[in-house]
């Protein structure tokens, strides 16, 4: 590691992805949204998507879309922009996810689930292993990835931080 | 001037009044002078709004949320944080401050109570200035960090949209150091009221 | 004796308050209810000399519940809460019958005058 790399922690919007190398730390907070982790360990480089709803349909033909909004399409963009810094190194990408909570409990639909069970469907698609996942419940979550090592900093709220 | 422009001009005067009655009702409420500033009234992107709240530290909150429903819904979120809640309890039941020392149901109702007349201070404001009929809804309490409980608040307009109106308002309660915020949030066909409203300006 | 109420509101702080306002003055809060469900249920089984019940709350808004205790009771004496000066969902609830009614944020003055006049106490 070059001695004069300062270590930064980059935070991570809603629907957006941020993606770095280490010693860099990745922050995002979630509730019904998911959080999607990609790390290379051999590389060190990964990202953070943080993505809103499953699918994004009609939505991805208008002005001004947020590829990173969605799961289908913020997924292949995260695998994108960590081939834009790491286009040499080897593919070998695993995932962790995070959060899907149900929040506000007065609403009928679980956004939270059905954003777990399409990034399950998708990274199996792309043939990405989700390595580690802790999903659901009631509270938010505020994750931190570390890209020196590949863990993942879990606080979900009015619990211990958890490592994975 | 715009359209953008006059619904910005229009939304400007609506904090403004709502604001100022809320003021009245919160210092009537907890028998102590209160001011509320406002903070932002603008359109700004959902990615930049949360990255901001998220990257401030992961303050725990308790939030009421409350919708309002009517010819001009809105969304409005109140929250303070936990150990500002314990003393909103002791204001709102006149004891002295200190008393309240867990986050227990009445202080969670007093998020709950501050949120629900604050937000029909301010539907009041729609109907006797604007002659809008609007109505809020019983209110949803969260506690949860600030970052999930705003961003589980603009979830529902997000969805379809990249940028989101909101007027964010900051409170301070002279002798305390009580610091809560405030959001209102247009919904769906909530614009082109304001733009009527804008109209008649 | 005492007069038997009912406080209902969706807010435990708000129960808190009138408890304490209406016990401090004599009067015996004999349940609190937290909706307008446990309202109409409370006042059938209870029947309270009086009932303060909110207009906002879930499950059962206060107007129904009015609605729904003065069908079985014309008599009832029930004063409204409002967290604002809802002029129509006022008028409505006197219309139906209400006895009187009380704004939030109120005073204990309030709070004791519109009970004393709906208990014929003045």
């Amino acid at each position: 590691m070059d001695q004069t790399t300062v270590k930064k922690e980059i935070i991570v919007g809603m629907a957006d992805l941020k993606v770095s190398k280490a010693p860099d730390i990745i922050t995002t907070s979630l509730g019904s949204c998911i959080g999607v982790c990609l790390y290379s360990p051999t590389q060190k480089v990964g990202g953070i998507l943080h993505l809103m709803m499953a699918y994004a349909g009609p939505a991805a033909q208008r002005e001004g879309f947020k590829k990173a909004k969605f799961a289908d399409t913020g997924i292949p963009e995260l695998i994108h922009q960590l081939q834009a810094i790491n286009s040499s190194g080897p593919k070998d990408y695993v995932a962790k996810i995070f959060g899907g909570g149900k929040i506000l409990h007065g609403i009928v639909r679980n956004i939270g689930a059905d954003n777990e069970s399409a990034v399950r469907s998708i990274l199996k698609d792309l043939g990405i292993r989700i390595v580690a996942a802790r999903t659901g419940g009631g509270k938010g979550y505020r994750i931190s990835l570390n890209l020196d090592t590949g863990k993942v900093s879990c606080r979900i709220f009015g619990a211990e931080s958890e490592e994975f | 001037m715009t359209d953008r422009l006059k619904v910005d001009k229009a939304l400007k005067l609506i904090a403004k009044l709502s604001i100022d009655k809320s003021s009245q009702v919160l210092s009537k409420m907890i028998k102590s002078g209160a001011r509320i500033d406002l903070e932002n009234v603008c359109v700004v992107d959902i990615t930049e709004a949360t990255e901001k709240v998220i990257g401030q530290s992961d303050q725990e909150v308790v939030g009421a949320f409350i919708d309002l429903v009517g010819d001009a819904p809105f969304k409005f979120l109140f929250y303070v944080n936990v150990a500002d809640s314990l003393v909103l309890t002791d204001l709102i039941l006149k004891r002295e401050i200190g008393m309240t020392k867990i986050f227990d149901v009445y202080a969670q109702s007093a998020v709950q109570e501050m949120g629900n007349i604050l937000s029909s201070a301010i539907s009041n404001v729609f109907s006797s200035d604007f002659q809008i009929s609007m109505a809020p809804t019983p209110p949803t309490v969260i506690n949860d960090y600030a970052s999930t409980v705003f961003t589980e608040y603009i979830m529902s307009v997000a969805v379809d949209k990249n940028e989101i109106l909101i007027i964010e308002s900051v409170f301070n309660i002279v002798a305390t150091n009580i610091g809560c915020r405030m959001f209102i949030l247009p919904v769906g066909e909530s614009e082109k009221i304001l733009s009527y409203v804008a109209s008649t300006m | 004796m005492a007069k038997r109420i009912i406080v209902t509101d969706d807010a435990p702080i708000i129960r808190l308050m009138l408890r304490d306002i209406l016990t401090y003055n004599g009067y015996e809060v004999i349940k609190e209810c937290n909706n307008g469900q446990e309202a109409v249920e409370a006042f059938t089984e209870l029947k309270p000399d009086l009932m303060t019940l909110d207009i906002v709350m879930p499950e059962k808004d206060g107007i129904q519940a009015l609605e729904e205790i003065l069908t079985d009771d014309d008599s009832a004496k029930i004063v409204m809460v409002t967290a604002v000066d809802q002029r129509e969902a006022l008028m409505k609830a006197i219309r139906i019958g209400a006895t009187d009614y009380i704004v939030k944020p109120f005073e204990n003055d309030r709070v004791l005058s519109a009970v004393r006049k709906a208990l014929c106490e003045d």
